[in-house]
Order: C-alpha cells, then sequence, then structure tokens
C-alpha cells in the first residue's frame, strides 16, 4: 500500500468517528499547547539573557574582585572601597599586569562611589536623588547599551554622564531621549566639598561650623566629620550629557561618569597649616541655639546650614573642636590634594576590573590566570550559565507538566485505538479478504495513531502560537522594563519538536492496539458481528 | 486441476472436545468451472470457501491452487494470493460504509500498490460491468441491497482474480435480485473465471455444473441429475 494511501484511509476513519477523535485530539492539543508556551516562554527568555550578554560582551568578559572575607578583624579588612576585602587590591600595577597576559585585549577598572560626595543632581526644576557615581575606565570593554547619544570614550576625562533612562524618564524625556544628549545637568555636592571643581578658599569658616547645618546632616545621614572644610560650600558640577543608558542595562538608576573624574571628585584637597582666630563666631556662647536646623532634609545648601551655626557652638561635632570661640582659619600650607594613585591606594584600590578576552574559548584560560594573582575572577560565562541553569530548571518543571499532560493524552490516544480496533473487527475481515497483510493493518492503524498525535500536536502549536500573540502586548504592558523584554517568538524547532512528538507519542500509543488488529485471525474477524 | 484439497480437516477444540468442521474432504475444481457446494447451516460450508481462498489454513490436508502449495506461503504471500487470483463476496455484502461504491471496488487494489489513475479506471469498469456506471459516487448507505451486492461483485472482480468465491450471495436478497446476482455469476464464468458458489438454495444450485454437498463436515459431489 502507498504512504498516501494509508494516510487517506487513516483521515477516512478518524473522520467516520468525528466525535472521538476530536475528544481525543483535544487531550493532545491541551499539552502541546502547554508545553509550547512553557518552552517559547522559556527559550525566550534565555535567548534574551544570552543575547543582553553577547550584546553587551559581558560572554567575553571576566570580572575580577579583591577576594574577600566577611569576617571583621579591627586592623586585616581593607576600608575603602572594598571593605571585607582581603586579598591582594586591584591595583593600577595589577592592572597593568592583568593587561598583559595573553589573550586579554583589554581591562576596565571601575569605581562606585559612594552617597557622601555628590548628593543629587540638578536638571531645570528637577533635583534627583543620586546612589553615588558608578565610574569606569571608557577604554572600550565597559559599553553601556544605549537608547542615545554614544558612550563614554577615552578622551572623556571630565564633566561628561551616561544617564540610565530612568533618570532621563524623571527629568521629562521618556520617549525623547536624543534630546536629553548634549544637555548640560549638575552634580550638587556635599557641604565642604573640596574635590575636583571646587573653588578652594584661603579663609576657611570658623570651625565650630561643623554642624552642618539641619541639611547636610538630612541630606543621607552622612554627618561629615567636623574637619577644617566642612564649613565651606557644596559645589556645582557641571556634566554633559552624552548618552542615555538602556534601562536593562546593570541598574536602573545609575549614573555613569568617567573614572578619573570619580576619583577627583572623591580625592578631596586639604587644607595645609590652618591657622584660626579666636574670639569669633559664636560670640559669647549664646545657649538658645536658634531653630535646629532650618535645611531642608537632602538640601544641604549653604545657607540654611548658617542660622543654626550658633547651635554648632556646643562640644558637639567632630574630633577637631577647638572651642567655641574659633574664628576663621587662614590656610598658610596651601592646599595639597592626593595624586590620584596616592588616593586609589589609600583608599583600597579600584573595586572591580572587567577583563575583555579576545575569545570566548579563551575565557577559562585567562580566568584562571587571573585568580593566580591572588584575586577572584569570575567570568561571564558564569554568570550566564547561573542564568541558564535558572531557566532551565523552569524548563524543567514546566516541561515534565506538559509531558504529564501527553502522557495521560497517550492513555486517551491508546484507549480510542482499542475502541476503533474493536470497532472495525469486521471490517479488518474484510481487508485482509481483500488482500490486505498484517503489516498493511498494523500500519493502517498506526497512521490513524499517528495523525490523532499529528493533529494534536499541530492544533496545540497554533492555538500556543495565538496565546504568545495575544500574550505579548499584556506582558509588555504590565512587565515595564523600559525596552528590555525577551523577544517571545515560538521557534521552529519548537513546532517541529512539539509536533513530532505527539505524532511519535501517537504512535507509540497505536503500536500495540495496531499489533493486535494486524494479528486478528482474517476469518474470526469476518465473523465478528 | 486448478484447485486441489486433499485430505484437508480442519478442527476446532471446544472445551476439551474436538469437532470437526471440516473431515477429510478432497476437492478438486478445474479452470473455468463453475461449481456450488450446499449443505446445511453449521456444515462447514463457509470454512471450506475460506480454506479454498487462502483465508483460512487446514489443521491436516494441503491446498494447492495453481500449482501452489498454499501451506508453504507465509501471510504476506498469501495475502498477495487472496488480492490477485481470489475475488470474495459475502453474503453481508460486507461493504465499507464510509466509502462510495468506486472507492470500495477500488480498495483492492489499493492493496494491490495500484497507482491512483490506473484503479479508478479500473474500478470504474467493474461497476460498469456490474451495471452501476451511474452509482459512482453513492455510500452503501445510498444504495439498494440488490446494488450493494454489485458493488461486492465488482469489487471481487477489481484485481481481475481468476476464481470467484461467493459465500451465499443470494442469502440477503429476493428471489429476483439473487436470480440477477446468479446471472452475473455466470456471466463472468463463460469469460473464464471459475466460480465456487456456496449456497443453501437448490436453485441457485442449479445453474452449476457440477454440485458438491457437505455434511457435517464431509464433503459428497452430488451426482448429476
Ligand atoms: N471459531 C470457531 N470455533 C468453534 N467452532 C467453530 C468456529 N468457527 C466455526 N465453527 C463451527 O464450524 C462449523 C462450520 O461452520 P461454517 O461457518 O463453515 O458453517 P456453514 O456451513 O457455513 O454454515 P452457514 O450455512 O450457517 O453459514 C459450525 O458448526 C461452527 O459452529
Ligand atoms: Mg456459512
Amino acid at each position: 500500500m502507498r504512504f498516501t494511501d494509508y494516510f487517506a484511509l487513516a483521515l477516512r476513519s478518524l473522520r467516520r468517528s468525528r466525535l472521538r477523535s476530536g475528544l481525543t485530539i483535544s487531550a493532545i492539543v491541551v499539552g502541546a499547547t502547554g508545553l509550547t508556551i512553557m518552552l517559547t516562554f522559556v527559550t525566550s527568555v534565555k535567548n534574551y539573557v544570552v543575547n543582553q550578554f553577547v550584546q553587551t560582551g559581558q560572554i567575553r568578559q571576566i570580572q575580577v574582585a579583591q577576594t574577600a572575607n566577611l569576617t571583621y578583624s579591627a586592623n586585616g579588612n581593607a576600608g575603602g572601597f572594598n571593605p571585607g576585602g582581603t586579598g591582594p587590591q586591584l591595583t593600577p600595577a595589577l592592572e597593568l599586569k592583568i593587561g598583559a597576559l595573553p589573550h586579554v585585549t583589554r581591562v576596565a577598572a571601575t569605581l562606585q562611589t559612594g552617597q557622601q560626595v555628590v548628593q543629587y543632581l540638578a536638571f531645570g526644576g528637577h533635583q534627583l536623588v543620586l546612589n553615588g557615581l558608578s565610574a569606569y575606565e571608557a577604554d572600550g570593554v565597559i559599553e553601556p547599551t544605549l537608547v542615545a547619544g554614544r558612550d563614554l570614550g577615552p578622551r572623556d576625562t571630565t564633566n561628561v554622564v551616561l544617564l540610565s533612562q530612568d533618570y532621563a524618564d524623571a527629568l521629562g524625556f521618556k520617549g525623547s531621549y536624543a534630546k536629553l544628549v548634549g544637555q548640560t545637568v549638575v552634580l550638587h555636592t556635599t557641604q565642604g566639598y573640596t574635590g575636583v571643581g571646587a573653588t578652594l578658599p584661603n579663609v576657611l569658616p570658623p570651625q565650630n561650623q561643623c554642624g552642618n547645618g539641619g541639611g547636610g546632616g538630612g541630606g543621607g545621614g552622612f554627618s561629615k566629620v567636623c574637619g577644617p572644610t566642612s564649613g565651606l560650600p557644596a559645589a556645582n558640577l557641571a556634566a554633559v550629557v552624552v548618552g542615555v543608558v538602556n534601562g536593562s542595562y546593570q541598574g536602573q538608576q545609575t549614573v555613569y561618569v568617567p573614572l578619573p573624574w570619580a576619583i577627583g571628585i572623591l580625592n578631596q584637597a586639604q587644607p595645609q597649616n590652618v591657622h584660626y582666630q579666636f574670639g569669633g563666631g559664636c560670640g559669647p556662647g549664646t545657649p538658645g541655639f536658634g531653630q535646629p536646623g532650618q535645611g531642608q532634609p537632602g538640601q544641604g545648601q549653604p545657607g540654611p546650614g548658617q542660622p543654626s551655626g550658633g547651635g554648632g557652638c556646643g562640644p558637639v561635632g567632630g574630633p577637631q573642636i577647638l572651642g567655641p570661640s574659633a574664628g576663621p582659619g587662614q590656610v598658610l600650607g596651601g592646599w595639597r590634594t592626593d595624586t590620584p594613585g596616592q588616593y586609589l591606594s589609600n583608599q583600597g584600590n579600584y573595586q572591580s576590573f572587567l577583563v575583555s578576552v579576545d575569545n570566548t574559548n579563551n575565557i577559562a584560560r585567562v580566568a584562571n590566570a587571573i585568580t593566580h594573582f591572588g584575586v577572584s575572577a569570575a567570568t561571564g560565562l558564569d554568570a550566564l550559565n547561573k542564568q541558564k541553569q535558572g531557566a532551565n530548571i523552569v524548563a524543567l518543571v514546566l516541561g515534565a507538566l506538559g509531558l504529564v499532560a501527553l502522557g495521560i493524552a497517550a492513555l486517551g490516544v491508546m484507549n480510542t485505538m482499542v475502541m476503533s480496533v474493536l470497532e472495525r473487527t469486521r471490517e479488518i475481515g474484510v481487508m485482509r479478504a481483500l488482500g490486505a497483510r498484517g503489516s498493511t493493518i498494523r500500519r493502517l492503524f498506526t497512521f490513524e495513531a499517528a495523525a490523532l498525535g499529528f493533529f494534536g500536536g499541530l492544533f496545540g502549536v497554533l492555538i500556543g502560537y495565538g496565546i504568545v500573540l495575544v500574550a505579548k502586548p499584556i506582558i509588555a504592558k504590565t512587565v515595564n522594563t523600559g525596552s528590555g523584554l525577551p523577544n517571545f517568538s515560538v521557534p521552529l524547532w519548537l513546532v517541529i519538536l512539539v509536533i513530532g512528538g505527539t505524532t511519535l507519542i501517537g504512535i507509540v500509543s497505536g503500536l500495540i492496539p495496531a499489533r493486535r488488529a494486524a494479528r486478528l485471525d482474517p476469518v474470526e474477524a469476518l465473523r465478528y458481528e | 486441476m486448478q484447485i486441489e484439497l486433499t485430505g484437508v480437516t480442519k478442527i476446532y477444540e471446544l472445551g476439551g472436545e474436538t469437532f470437526y468442521a471440516l473431515r477429510d474432504v478432497n476437492f478438486s475444481v478445474d479452470r473455468g468451472e463453475f461449481v456450488a457446494i450446499m449443505g446445511p447451516s453449521g456444515s462447514g460450508k463457509s470454512t471450506l470457501a475460506n480454506i479454498i481462498g487462502g483465508l483460512d489454513r487446514p489443521d491436516q490436508g494441503t491446498v494447492v491452487v495453481d500449482g501452489e502449495h498454499l501451506a508453504k506461503m507465509g501471510d504476506a504471500e498469501l495475502s498477495r494470493f487472496r488480492n490477485k487470483k481470489i475475488g470474495f463476496i459475502f453474503q453481508a455484502f460486507n461493504l465499507k460504509g464510509d466509502a462510495t461504491a468506486l472507492e470500495n471496488v477500488m480498495l483492492p487494489l489499493v492493496f494491490a500498490r495500484m497507482r491512483p489513475a490506473e484503479r479508478k479506471a479500473r474500478a470504474t469498469e467493474c461497476l460498469g460491468v456490474v451495471g452501476l456506471s451511474d452509482r459512482l459516487g453513492h455510500l452503501p448507505s445510498q444504495l439498494s441491497g440488490g446494488q450493494r451486492q454489485r458493488v461486492a461483485i465488482a469489487r471481487a472482480l477489481a484485481t481481475r482474480p481468476s476464481i470467484v468465491i461467493a459465500d451465499e450471495p443470494t442469502g440477503n436478497l429476493d428471489s429476483a435480485r439473487g436470480e440477477e446476482s446468479i446471472t452475473m455469476l455466470e456471466t463472468l464464468n463463460a469469460e473464464g473465471i471459475t466460480v465456487i458458489v456456496i449456497t443453501h438454495d437448490p436453485n441457485v444450485g442449479r445453474h452449476a455444473r457440477r454440485t458438491f454437498e457437505v455434511h457435517d463436515g464431509q464433503l459428497n459431489e452430488k451426482p448429476a441429475a
């Protein structure tokens, strides 16, 4: 018998008992639909994760950090940028060494500033909270994905920023990110700022001003140690926005600056040889204390700090209190700033290196070489595999559920086929009399069972695809992550897998009934009522 | 001899007792003969017919058709034998209810792996022979009893067999329709096809050149009247 004849005959018998065939197919459809949706979801998320890794180059990157030990020891743990860090620090020298390793193309150092120095970002009428600055060496290793503008480049050393999408949105540029590019925003520092861009006076305010008003203290709760510069005003650092970073890239609320600038901002100049005049300032020490802190929280304007200054004249404040009658101080020795290297070294050096490797295949080797320097090296591949593993577990669990549904559907197919064979016993006898072999009968029923599975899978995939299509905009609406959303689509291999799988299930389920049909004695079959 | 049965015995074991459906049957038919097998109900006529047609196998004895021992054939070979050499006609017509007259007649040609266009032409031709050219697309349920039997005859002829075995072809028909069917078989016989008719209708038996009688599984030739 020809293939097409098997197919035509099988279809005919399915059509003859439409209701039963329909119900059997429906059971398969349920499983196939579930499987399609689940696998689509998981593979889309997986692809999305991989794409993110590939697009951002993370796939070929190694994250280097100082080995850390969380056990506190009074003198062992380095402070600064790497609290808890115990191993060798990420020094500029180490950066050079890593850069010299074979297969390493570039190394970028990163720093994350705290909230202490830069308080908020101002633009137009807006003042936006800053969770510190994310600083990196713009040598091409770290390239945030952008929605507008350009990445930081090696020539961007100071006074430029990349803003993440959330900041752009908050500044009123939602949807027109390109317009934000080229605008100048202001990074407003805390009071007493003496980093890069600050005007360093020759005369310091009386030191007892260090109470810092309600404002500075309110801004994040990091009341500055009452040093000689604490009474200096805050600075406004201008920064040109060169690009807007896609919200799905790293943190959603991040301001990126070039590493040299970040160090310049953090690295505070110290006045040398300050000579204070006594007798000024507080006067007769009125303990009335005025209004306690008129500065608005988060707005450490120098102005509001002043009125309550009288209140600061007590024995409060930092360790360097010289007395309630301290007057302005003369900076006799000028200002001294650490070199960036010194500063870094004092602070425990960089927080991380991002190492770019020439080829994915060399990642493990390079990572291994890096760990020989005594630092930790996490590859993008590791991170990716971890995420993929997560997706795999989800896929496994969901897939298992789908398979259970299909297993039940398989029993349905088997039942239907047993019924079909029983019902058509006489017909089987007639076909045998007309010259059908036992194997022909077997194949005929196998085809029938396969067709049940095939159509179940086909409709399942179609319905699953439809549901994915409908669900896509709904997911996009509810899970608003800016622009980063997996592209939910049913891949071809999944279509083939599901339809092939259900067809196979049909065949396997039909095996026993089909064999029974084939082994029927023709005479007995013909006699069957 | 075209058909030669020697010592054919068919036994059924029923509750420990052996029942002889056929007992030491010797039977031979020449090419182009028209023979009738008669006998009371349950005597073993159908069993004999099925054994001749290669649908059933005897427990003892040999069946030789056109010089070939059916016992030596496997399922595939025997199926092919039935397909090519034998045309079965049943009392109950046994048409496929969900298939048209044309499709029913094409079915043995499907098993013969004939090409679709060819088998359609052949089936149309066979339905023409039985006078149903205008009923090709009718389902069995849309045909009368006599027409159904004619479709069954056309189906038996489709592969151009040399032997037609009709088991009670008139059993479900009125006498006029039965007569029609027998006349049709006679026409086929006249064209050289060997016809074996099983019946207990003496009127049908009269058309045969030779008549056999089965009694309790034993076969005897009735002397010509
Ligand atoms: N599978 C079987 N098991 C037991 N006995 C059987 C079986 N098949 C047939 N028989 C018996 O064999 C005998 C012959 O049966 P067969 O069908 O050949 O009779 P028949 O002559 O064709 O009868 P009818 O004229 O009613 O069709 C019957 O008595 C029947 O009961
Ligand atoms: Mg009978």
